[in-house]
């Protein structure tokens, strides 16, 4: 047994407790958890009881994965409580057998699983569903689905990896390294953007964070759901998968236009503008938008933790007027990038989240809530780049396609998701079904292939 | 102070990926290729920050080819001409 797996419980981590506000503020305003999803479209093969076996197995293991999430005396900051983790309670593999025949939408039970609950206190943090069309033999759709804040992006990516290693033989279940586990926080302190030693350096930079977000609520953002509210989550998403020719034209102009290691500007962009389409044609205006970006605090180079959320913000405020040229907009998201980066922003944010361990999740809402006046963010977004690069196989089965989804709260009620998988551009936009009307999505589409493209006209 | 040579320059930036950026092991050299040792768009603007309190030199993100971060060598190469031109 690892030493990571040993009695002692493990701390969550700063961005860990910032997700798990919001998962306490989805849960009382929306009834629904704040879950993310990986999903995988596989062709034929896939070995459901050997897939069975082995989340059994790793479960077993790895008693994170089924450990509740306490604050330990209702004071210290909360904690994977692992020697109460239920030795029975592997995460639960649901298989549906599909009577219809397959097509490109997402199937609706994926949707489900976004809009239920998972209880954190009760270590409900993961769950599986398979979709089997005509009993597996014309392919079978994936999804996992988690508590956001158990795995961040890469670590989702790097747990299918491992899972995959474990079917090939290459890796053992019990295997995990500390490295890939819980113990990484003596691997991303000292490092690149990790928090300084030190709670006074801390506290300065915790309040240089606030401080800035403070700025935001001179023109605070408005997005297209409106203000926090309580309402039932409802959500749904597709996902446009762009073909190898368009992708090609997509990747070439984010590299030209935002560098060939910053692309995700350029996507940031895009979506900011699709946004905006959508309130100009409903005669608002956004007054401003606010949209975090996660900033990776994974060490460069090193194997890849797998459990716990290693990441920053890095906010980006833009105005209406900044909005309407392409080119202007990039200039301006390039800028603030370049000047949050060189004052410290991304260090300041995991300061500050590292405080916010402390405080009750409830305090924390509300105060994100007052500074950006009712609004949590215009939008959510991320670009995560190639998705599960060098996997072509997962247990048995070919991954014909695969790509991230994530659960909005019903405000801001929109995000957009986008990767690559082999070649493909895949655009996922993720919305509480009554935000966007048909005739709005359709603009929201059509401004988005335009920027993507660089094209005149829709599709 | 004289503005470093070009070898100085390629001491300056892999010393600031081996010790302050990358997790990279011994294997790690001044030819080797940046992206497969783990530089992302984080880590390159705090290259780009520390080889300007290094040196005074800022290199503009336009500058951030393939070529260009194919290693510490080459990325030297492009500081000491925006260096020269600069002087």
């Amino acid at each position: 047994m690892s030493s990571w797996q040993s009695a002692a419980p493990i701390p969550l981590t700063g961005a860990d407790c910032f997700l798990r506000a919001f998962d306490a503020e989805a849960r009382r305003r929306n009834g629904a958890s704040h879950l993310s999803q990986l999903v995988l479209r596989l062709g034929r093969g896939f070995e459901l009881a050997r897939f069975c076996d082995l989340v059994t197995q790793v479960s077993r293991a790895n008693p994170l994965l089924r450990a509740p999430i306490r604050r330990p005396f209702g004071l210290l900051p909360p904690v994977y409580d692992t020697p109460r983790a239920r030795f029975d309670a592997a995460p639960p593999v649901w298989v549906h057998e599909s009577s219809s025949p397959r097509s490109e939408r997402v199937p609706q039970v994926f949707f489900d699983r976004l809009n239920a609950t998972q209880d954190l206190r009760r270590g409900e943090l993961l769950r599986f569903d398979i979709v089997r069309y005509g009993g597996g033999a014309e392919g079978t759709d994936f999804a996992m689905t988690w508590a956001h804040l158990l795995f961040d992006g890469s670590g989702s990516e790097h747990f299918i990896e491992w899972l995959a290693a474990c079917h090939r033989g290459e890796r053992m279940p019990e295997d995990l390294s500390p490295a890939e586990g819980a113990g990484i926080a003596s691997v991303t302190e000292g490092r690149g953007a990790a928090p300084p030693r030190g709670p006074r350096a801390q506290g300065l930079k915790a309040r240089a964070y606030q401080a800035r977000m403070a700025g935001f609520a001179a023109r605070p953002p408005r997005s297209l759901a409106g203000p926090l509210r309580r309402t039932p989550q409802a959500l749904c998403y597709e996902v446009e998968t762009y073909g190898p020719e368009e992708t090609s034209r997509s990747v070439e102009r984010a590299t030209q236009q935002a560098g060939f290691l910053t692309p995700v500007l350029f996507y940031l962009a895009a979506v900011i503008r699709a946004h905006h389409a959508v309130f100009r044609m409903r005669g608002l205006s956004a007054e401003s938008y606010v949209v975090p970006v996660v900033a990776n605090l994974r060490p460069k180079g090193a194997r890849g933790a797998i459990f716990r959320s290693h990441v920053s913000m890095l906010w980006f405020q833009v105005f209406p007027e900044q909005v309407e040229d392409f080119a202007t907009l990039l200039g301006i998201l390039k800028d603030q990038r370049l000047a949050r980066i060189r004052e410290g922003f991304i260090e300041n944010g995991a300061a500050a989240m590292n405080f916010a361990r402390w405080a009750p999740s409830r305090l924390y809402a509300r105060m994100a809530e007052r500074i950006l006046k009712g609004e949590l963010a215009s939008f959510f977004f991320a670009y995560t780049g190639d998705f599960l690069p060098g996997l072509a196989q997962f247990v048995g089965a070919e991954i014909r396609n695969g790509f991230h989804a994530a659960g909005v709260m019903a405000s801001p009620g929109s995000a957009a998701l986008l990767s690559l998988r082999d070649g493909r551009l895949n655009v996922g936009h993720v919305r509480q079904q009554d935000v966007f009307s048909a005739a709005e999505l359709s603009a929201f589409r059509t401004q988005l292939h335009r920027d993507l493209l660089g094209v005149d006209g829709g599709r | 102070m004289a503005a470093p040579s070009r070898v100085e320059l390629v001491r300056i930036i892999f010393d600031i990926l081996r010790t302050q950026l990358l997790s990279v092991g011994s294997e790690f050299t001044e030819q080797s290729s940046l992206v497969d040792a783990g530089l992302d768009s984080l880590a390159v603007t705090q290259l780009l920050l520390a080889i300007e309190e290094a040196t005074g030199v800022w290199v503009d993100e336009s500058l951030l080819t393939p070529e260009n971060l194919a290693s510490a060598e080459s990325l030297a190469a492009c500081v000491y001409e925006l260096q020269r031109r600069a002087s």
